[in-house]
């Protein structure tokens, strides 16, 4: 075939999506957030007290002497607890992305299958079965958020004989609505607890250490590779099911592995963290609304994104009352109340954003 | 019958939804460069048949594509054989031209990886050679629907199948650009060697474009041969259950006009 | 923000005063009918109560102490004191009517007044007294003399408000006397929650010259109870650390001190961690006596 007649050819094929600009101004945006979150606080230490202890730790060794509890606040209290609002917030925002691409539906989110009800009846039989509890209930979390989205994946099948985003939507909200109740049921009936169980559930990053850091790691990386894996294939899907079939891609295989790896750096996100609402949603839909809508371009931005929102929101829930906490659940839900408004009104204007 | 030869060979097709047949023993055999043109009343089981060619409806019996049984291939190399333009596209508005007939790459991509410099000028030549150029960087939804036409067919050519699934591929347009975009499979049929099958509603442009015709009743081929030989008063006025004739212009082409039934209560 | 909180808190408070059970003098001897006040009103008992059902933990130590517990025909799963209350598996943050009418009661007292149970109550002509959480000594005393009237024991409720001024003054008196400006973190759970010296144990806990960390932040935000940051908690370094969640959550001098960044608070370099009992530590009954002593037995240990 010898070049067409119209105008265009020589120069080639237009360059490919504008991945890197958005990339490097989200990151530009989280290496702000972070030092901000790091220098600000409810111990109010001097901005030099901060980069002398982080040059301290990072081999760089700066004059000036700093108290053992200020190197403490700033290395042991502060650090990790930015550090794991950022992860926390990387792989809620990335798990929504990716479960709205592949469920095609804008208010997907990891919640949706049921991992925030499994994950929340894993911490509360954790927290009611009292002995050694906060050493269980990360575990317990997780692996309520595994067995809720297993089972909802498992119904999903059985019920239709294939899994259809529908039935496995409609498998999710029962599952969650059966594990919700048993959790509230055995809430109800350890009334002594109900204090943690109800601030597991708002969410908090309140007791973050180094360790939930090492601890989460892990899932997210592997999650993180795997989504971002998919970055085309999600593209694919936005023809449809059966046209993606039929340009040689399976959607059943694609959502399973989707599923899989975005419930299991959700559920290790959320336990340690809990139920942090809403990040999964607005971060991608802002991204969304301001980049790119290509799937190339979402998944990578709402990763970095969500990182810097849920550090700002932390921020926020350390600061707004401080020395006293605001549960980090309520800050996200108050920003994201209206932004969803926001995003529904915008949606209406320029329809299929998706 | 020689198998080999054959682009697209049914044996004993059958598919039933819920138990109800909508295809039952659909056996034929289809030569490299040909069109098949499916013609039907609605309901006869065209785009049944064309599903089950691109295997996006479970089947029993036995389709080959250039020889291979389509049950064996996984998705990939099945979309490497057929191609599969659907009725009503699903248009990501937001996705660039370009970007959308990228898609048709797929198939020859790992399940990982995105497009290569390569797919891409592939991509951009089909794009030309469809007329499309000017408009690669233009979001999806802002094509008119006579270009959202030629899109999805490069879409599907850029999967760089032999055999080319069309489902009333001009339904959605106006009377002029329905002769354009079937001139232009046309033409890419003949460069490129394509087998097309194609469910056609509009019998005047089945008789001028198809080379063969198979014309479907009730889940079953009820005729097939070439155009002259199926398309005549008597066999389409059985099979549409109303009356039409077929007149001959002056180049000599098949048309099919329906004729107002005279007679009946008024 | 902070001032909208601090303003219901204190409206809070007030009303929690002005609802505090008064006991008309004259009722020294039992009289039926009688009318005492709690903090849904004003309760008319018509007639000894000899089948009184106790949903407050507190409340039922309370009964106990002041001779009403031959009385008492049942209590809630976490009435566990004294030894051999007539226990049920009733939960008195989630009741059913039917489920409390079984037992038949002719008074019933609660800590948690759920919407509408009380209405309910009332139609089978129950009476119920609502003494929630005491916000301080001085509503303590009264609830005790509230339930004194209801059960015919005013004369025990007076000795044994008698016996708990004069255990505290007498504690108070032996305690060590501590530095100007010693400073406690009294944590409720490992989620930092704690509490400021508004509230009831703030109270108990400023007889003894201590002050929370947590006033810092206004003594009423969350109610008196705000959940602190860890940052907050180590700058604020305070001189002892009191656990009130050792038998919920198992934390332990060893287990603070190993928290990451705890090592450098002089509590930890000082060993002035301590346990307090926490199934006490939340009620404003009988023992909080005991929870005094066994604070100011800690401080001697501490300064003495």
């Amino acid at each position: 075939m010898g070049p067409g007649p119209r105008q265009g050819d020589g120069a080639g094929p237009p360059p490919p999506v504008a991945v890197a600009r958005p990339v490097l101004v989200a990151l530009a945006v989280l290496v702000v957030v972070t030092v901000v979150a790091t220098a600000i606080g409810p111990a109010d230490l001097s901005l030099g007290t901060v980069v002398r202890v982080v040059a301290d730790h990072v081999g760089l060794h700066l004059p000036g002497r700093v108290s053992a509890i200020d190197q403490a606040i700033v290395w042991q209290i502060r650090l990790p607890r930015v550090i794991l609002g950022g992860l926390v917030g990387a792989m809620l925002a990335l798990g929504g992305a990716s479960y709205q691409g592949v469920f095609r539906n804008p208010l997907a989110d990891p919640y949706l299958l049921g991992v925030a009800a499994g994950a929340g009846l894993g911490a509360t039989i954790a927290i009611v079965s009292a002995s050694r509890a906060t050493y269980l209930l990360p575990i317990a979390a997780f692996a309520g958020g595994v067995v809720a989205v297993s089972l909802t994946y498992l119904v999903g099948v059985r019920a239709s004989g294939y899994a259809t985003s529908a039935s496995i939507i409609l498998a999710g909200v029962a599952v969650a609505a059966v594990f919700t109740a048993l959790q509230t049921n055995i809430q109800q009936q350890h009334a002594a607890d109900l204090q943690p169980v109800y601030s597991w559930i708002l969410g908090s990053l309140s007791v973050a250490t180094w360790s939930d850091v090492r601890l989460i790691v892990p899932y997210v990386a592997v999650s993180t590779v795997v989504l971002l894996g998919h970055r085309r294939l999600l593209d694919v899907l936005r023809v449809g099911e059966e046209e993606a079939t039929s340009l040689g891609v399976d959607p059943r295989r694609v959502r399973l592995t989707v599923v899989a790896a975005a419930t299991l750096g959700t559920a290790a996100a959320v336990s340690v963290s809990g139920l942090v609402g809403f990040v999964g949603i607005i971060v991608p839909h802002a991204v969304r609304l301001t980049t790119n809508a290509s799937y190339r371009v979402v998944l990578p931005v709402s990763l970095i994104s969500g990182a810097s929102f849920l550090i700002l929101a932390d921020l926020g829930a350390r600061m707004l009352d401080a020395p006293a906490e605001i549960p980090l659940g309520v800050v996200t839900a108050f920003i994201g109340g209206p932004f969803f408004i926001f995003v529904l009104r915008s949606r209406r204007s320029r329809q299929g954003t998706l | 019958m020689r198998q080999a030869d054959s682009a697209l060979e049914l044996h004993g097709l059958v598919v039933s939804y819920d138990g109800v047949a909508a295809l039952s023993g659909i056996d034929y055999a289809l030569a490299p460069g040909a069109w098949l043109g499916l013609i039907g009343a609605n309901g006869a089981g065209k785009s049944t048949l064309l599903r089950a060619l691109a295997r996006l409806v479970a089947y029993q019996g036995t389709v080959r594509v250039t020889g291979a049984e389509v049950a064996h291939l996984s998705r990939r190399r099945l979309a490497q054989l057929v191609a599969f333009v659907p009725q009503a596209p699903e248009l990501p508005r937001e996705m660039r031209a370009i970007d959308y007939v990228a898609l048709g790459r797929t198939p020859y991509l790992g399940y990982f990886a995105v497009e290569r410099p390569a797919d891409r000028h592939a991509g951009h030549e089909l794009l030309a050679r469809l007329g499309l150029a000017a408009l690669a960087e233009r979001p999806v939804g802002a094509l008119s629907g006579g270009e959202v036409q030629r899109l999805v067919l490069a879409r599907a050519l850029a999967q760089e199948a032999p055999v080319l699934l069309l489902d009333e591929p001009t339904s959605a347009l106006d009377l002029g650009r329905r002769v354009e975009a079937l001139e232009l499979v046309d033409q890419l049929r003949a460069e490129r060697g394509l087998t097309v099958v194609a469910a056609m509603h509009d019998l005047t442009l089945a008789g001028q474009f198809a080379t063969e015709v198979a014309l479907l009743d009730h889940g079953r081929l009820a005729r097939t041969g070439t155009p002259d030989a199926v398309l005549t008063d008597a066999e389409l006025g059985h099979y549409f259950g109303a009356s039409v004739r077929v007149l001959r212009d002056d180049d000599g082409d098949l048309v099919v006009v329906p004729r107002r039934q005279r007679g009946g209560p008024s | 923000m902070r001032t909208l909180r601090v303003a219901l808190a204190t409206a809070v408070a007030t009303v929690g005063l002005a609802l505090a059970p008064s006991v008309g003098g004259a009722a020294t001897h039992a009289a039926w009918p009688v009318t005492v006040r709690a903090a849904n009103g004003a309760v008319t008992i018509t007639q000894r109560p000899t089948r009184i059902m106790s949903l407050s933990a507190t409340a039922t130590e309370m009964l106990y102490a002041i001779g009403a517990g031959s009385q008492v025909t049942a209590v809630d799963k976490y009435s566990n004191y004294p030894p051999g209350t007539p226990r049920t598996s009733l939960n008195g943050y989630a009741l059913s009517v039917e489920a409390v009418a079984r037992y038949r009661p002719d008074l019933i007292i609660v800590a948690y007044d759920p919407p509408s149970l009380a209405a309910q109550l009332a139609t089978l002509h129950i009476p119920v007294i609502y003494d929630p959480a005491a916000p301080s000594l001085a509503v303590a005393y009264h609830q005790y003399l509230g339930l004194g009237a209801a059960t015919g024991h005013l004369a025990g409720a007076r000795a044994e408000v008698a016996r708990l001024r004069a255990r505290v003054a007498a504690i108070v008196r032996g305690a060590p006397h501590v530095p100007v400006g010693t400073t406690y973190y009294y944590e409720l759970d490992p989620t930092y929650y704690s509490v400021t010296s508004a509230t009831f144990m703030g109270q108990l806990l400023s007889l003894l010259g201590l002050r929370s960390i947590a006033d810092a932040g206004g003594t009423h935000v969350n109610g008196g109870y705000p959940q602190l940051t860890a940052e907050f908690i180590l700058q604020a370094n305070p001189s002892i650390i009191l656990l009130a969640d050792h038998g919920c959550c198992q934390a332990t001098p060893s287990s603070v001190a190993a928290r990451p960044g705890w090592s450098a608070l002089s509590a930890v370099a000082a060993r002035r961690i301590y346990i307090l009992p926490d199934s006490i530590a939340s009620r404003w009954g009988p023992r909080i006596t005991i929870l005094l002593q066994a604070v100011a037995t800690d401080l001697r240990r501490a300064f003495g």
